[in-house]
């Protein structure tokens, strides 16, 4: 949600300075990913969390929040919209679904469209919205501040004053406004005429009933909609807008009341006075809650040393209504705070505002002593074992081309899940081959433990082998001549086993730093010489490395060694790689020529 | 000696996302914590609506889900391979996932308890792969591991979860690491949090975390009045990422040896 600082500043005028403000959103309400200064005005874009996406998907209720973190006054909006005396109206508003909770309708006469004042545009440009028209305009300004979606139709294009909220019928059609042609299914609730679908209930408006620069009367819509119609609607159609996010997220009917004061209030603005009766249907009001908690529930759940009067200003400060029994709390919670509905949740609202980082770290104190387990400890012994005898770890997807099990609608077109390790070695084995010189190797012996996934069950396999052969079995299979004891509930050969392959393995290993290898092809030589018998081979590494350039990445590594009459035979690989280019042979040559010279120099007989 | 050097079995190298998993798992366990394990395909039940995510809420497009097609795995299926308790769990005929996060293994582990008798308190964490059905980038991958925590006890609160996570980056990281809880929303929790850590110097979002929610202890059997404590989670491959400086979370499962270099 794209939040203006200057719109936040009508409701707040005490705020505090961009920067500092960010780190109050971090710290006390959500993140905020991206400040961006657009002239004289700083546009955060907030990540509203889902359970607050009731009340704060809108400026009025940021600046309400902030108000309440920071204990500075809120400039309520309401006062300032004087509406005039209206006529009564003709306009009938039929509701054939619960799943509408609210329909507020007003028919306004001899507007005109035209272009918005340049506050209005400048706010909808400072959030990243087109000025379209002072109408829709109007109903974007409404919704962007105090968070409900508003919808303007031209009256003169419906058949009659009246409309219907129900369910399309199959077969229905609605071109949208963006002139799409959309098929409609019975899931889908529709705001219709006599005659026709005028708009995608919550979702979006229709192409028949838009407002357009020859539009005289319109009836503005303010109504509310399950949160679960709309969502099914929006996703299967994949029409997803500011309005349906808002809606999908449940907003309370009663800010349609607000909403259809802040609308009306726009168009007086605008200059347009000549407004009927509000319909209102509201059949099932929104019932008040209570929730009750006491200040030791809440140091209890932080592990806090809150005090009553604490809580107490935080309440105070955030306009709560409560009453305070001693120690206990009962609140009820205005009807945009959806999300308060257990004492845990004002846990959560005390500890925000509190602030998390003065809760003071502690031990936690429990009489349990753990189980071994012994999946776990079998995958552990497994590598354990697998290691020692030189294979090497390698894990591969468990998503391929064929399989028992298929998963539905991947963004993949690996669609299956792995019925076994074997498909997957293969591929690292003819992989890691060609990285034999590279790795080191004289041979590629690898081996995974995963699960597989068979028609009916699925099982923690383990593969290992060569090029030659890769043998494939169950965990259980593979851990089976073990002595069980190893795997057993209290078993104490776990700790030292995994302490094993930490100290190994990791002990100080923050100082390590991978090293990403070139995406250009290696080559790789071998140089071998006779040596007297006391040369010993590191010192003919250093000569090799001091002499061989920036394109030698591997250390030199000694793969044959053999002594004839009084002599010894070194053979070196050298892998040659360049970061940015594939290498020609005769680039190699150049350090291979200066090794080699340099050897000899230094009465080394090449062979 | 040359010859030994070429006799001599020379011991295997380990992937990097292993010895995460199993630092990982040293340092809880040094702190009393249990292991527990589960299955890869799980059902909704365990994946979401125990954890208080019901359907049709926004909260479940937090986590873009591979669902599995049709009814492939039948009423016998079972888990086989590891034979553990929680690992035998029959599927019945109802919709399965691969799992979005370890954190079904929590309901199951809780389950199991009530199921043999047992109460808290109690601490465990779990390692383990979990998918996403996401498209792909440097920081994104389809799948990758985590590693969940619990504990469960009559007063476990936010001051433990901080020490308990404080004490772990301190291990894992170094002395000079840090913490900081920022408000967060997972339906599994509430209060839930965001946790940052500070390592040389940057703060770096690693965690999710928070107290578990009452209704999750409720679906699993327990009475939450009687019964609370902390839930965190994080990636295993994000961790690896930040202690060997990997650039890319792809590299992990190309099955590729160049990558063990630790």
């Amino acid at each position: 949600m794209k939040i203006s600082y200057n719109w936040l500043k009508w409701y707040v005028p005490e705020i505090p300075e961009a920067e500092k403000l960010a780190d109050i959103f971090t710290m006390h309400l959500c993140e905020v990913e991206d400040i961006e200064k657009k002239d004289d005005d700083s546009i955060f874009d907030l990540k509203i969390l889902p359970d607050r996406a009731h009340d704060l998907l809108s400026h009025n209720g940021i600046a309400r929040e902030l108000a309440g973190q920071l204990g500075i006054t809120f400039n309520d909006p309401t006062p300032k919209y004087k509406i005039p005396e209206s006529k009564p109206t003709n306009l009938k508003i039929e509701l054939q679904t619960e799943n509408c909770r609210r329909y507020s309708g007003r028919i306004v006469r001899n507007i005109k469209v035209g272009p918005s004042p340049e506050w209005v545009k400048m706010h909808l440009e400072s959030i990243g919205q087109r000025s379209i028209n002072n109408i829709v305009d109007a109903t974007n300004i409404t919704m962007y501040d105090c968070g409900q979606p508003c919808h303007a139709f031209d009256l003169d294009k419906l058949v009659s004053e009246k409309l219907i909220v129900r369910y399309a019928k199959a077969g229905e059609k609605i071109t949208t406004l963006d002139n799409k042609e959309v098929e409609l299914k019975e899931s889908d609730m529709v705001i219709a005429d006599e005659n026709n679908v005028l708009a995608i209930a919550g979702v979006k408006g229709g192409k028949i009933a838009e407002v357009d620069e020859n539009t005289k009367n319109i009836l503005i819509e303010v109504a509310n909609f399950d949160p679960v119609s709309v969502r099914k609607t929006s996703r299967k159609m994949s029409i997803i807008t500011d309005s349906s996010k808002r809606f999908e997220n449940d907003l309370t009917p009663e800010l349609c009341s607000f909403a259809m004061v802040e609308l009306s209030g726009l168009l007086v603005e605008f200059g347009f006075t000549d407004f009927e009766d509000v319909v209102d249907i509201y059949k099932n009001k929104q019932q008040e809650r209570k929730v009750t908690f006491s200040v030791s529930l809440v140091n209890q759940k932080l592990g806090a040393d809150i005090s009553a009067d604490e809580i107490e200003k935080i309440l105070k400060q955030h306009n709560y209504v409560y009453t305070r029994t001693g120690e206990d709390f009962e609140i009820t919670p205005s009807a945009m705070r959806l999300d308060l509905n257990i004492p845990e949740d004002m846990v959560e609202e005390i500890g925000r505002v509190y602030g998390y980082d003065k809760v003071t770290p502690q031990a936690p104190k429990i009489d349990f002593i753990p189980s071994t387990n012994e999946t776990f400890t079998k995958i552990m012994y497994a590598r354990n074992k697998l290691l020692s005898e030189g294979y090497n770890e390698v894990m591969t997807y468990s998503f391929c081309n064929k399989g028992k099990v298929q998963v539905l609608a991947s963004a993949s077109d690996k669609k299956y899940l792995r019925e076994n390790l074997n498909d997957g070695l293969k591929d690292s084995i003819n992989l890691n081959n060609l990285n034999m010189p590279f790795l080191g190797l004289d041979a590629v012996k690898i081996f995974e433990i995963g699960t597989v996934f068979l028609k009916d069950m699925e099982e923690i396999h383990v593969a290992y082998g060569t090029k030659k052969e890769i043998k494939e079995m169950t965990l259980d299979e593979y851990c089976k001549d073990a002595s069980p004891e190893i795997f057993s509930e209290r078993s104490s050969d776990f700790l030292a086993m995994l302490g094993q392959t930490v100290s190994e393995n990791t002990s100080g290993s923050t100082n390590q730093v991978f090293k990403m290898w070139s995406l250009y092809p290696f080559i790789a030589r071998d140089i071998a010489l006779w040596a007297d018998e006391n040369v010993s081979p590191e010192s003919i590494q250093n000569i090799i490395k001091e002499n061989a350039g920036e394109l030698l990445v591997k250390e030199p590594r000694l793969f044959d060694t053999f002594k004839k009459e009084g002599k010894i035979s070194y053979a070196f690989r050298l892998v040659f790689q360049s970061k940015d280019k594939t290498l020609t042979d005769e680039e190699v040559s150049i350090p291979m020529t200066k090794i080699t010279e340099k050897l000899v120099s230094m009465g080394f007989e090449i062979r | 000696m040359s010859d030994d050097k070429e006799t001599q079995q020379k011991k295997g190298t380990e992937h990097p996302i292993s010895l995460i998993i199993d630092e990982v798992v040293s340092i809880f366990s040094g702190m009393g914590f249990e292991v527990a394990t589960g299955p890869e395909l799980e059902d909704e039940w365990h994946n979401f609506d125990a954890l208080n995510v019901s359907k049709d809420h926004p909260a479940r497009d937090m986590q873009d889900t591979f669902f599995i097609k049709g009814n492939s795995l039948d009423a016998s299926a079972q888990v086989l391979g590891g034979s553990q308790p929680d690992h035998s769990q029959k599927h019945a005929r109802e919709s399965f996932v691969l799992r979005t996060h370890t954190s079904g293994v929590q309901i199951r582990y809780m389950e199991q308890l009530v199921k043999d008798g047992k109460k808290p308190p109690f601490a465990i964490v779990v390692p383990g792969k979990v998918f996403r059905n996401e498209s792909t980038d440097a920081g994104h991958e389809m799948q990758f591991f985590q590693l969940e925590g619990l504990m469960i006890g009559k007063d476990i609160n936010v001051a433990n979860l901080k020490y308990v996570l404080t004490e772990f980056f301190k291990k894992f990281l170094g002395e000079d690491a840090e913490i900081r809880l920022r408000p967060s929303f997972f339906p599994f929790v509430e209060p839930g949090f965001e946790v940052d850590v500070k390592h040389n110097g940057k703060w770096m979002e690693l965690l999710g975390a928070g107290m578990v929610h009452p209704n999750v202890i409720k679906n699993c059997g327990l009475d939450p009045k009687e019964w609370q404590g902390f839930a965190f989670g994080f990636g295993i491959d994000r961790l690896t990422i930040v202690k060997f400086g990997i650039p890319d979370i792809r590299l992990f499962y190309q099955g590729d040896l160049r990558l063990n270099q630790f």
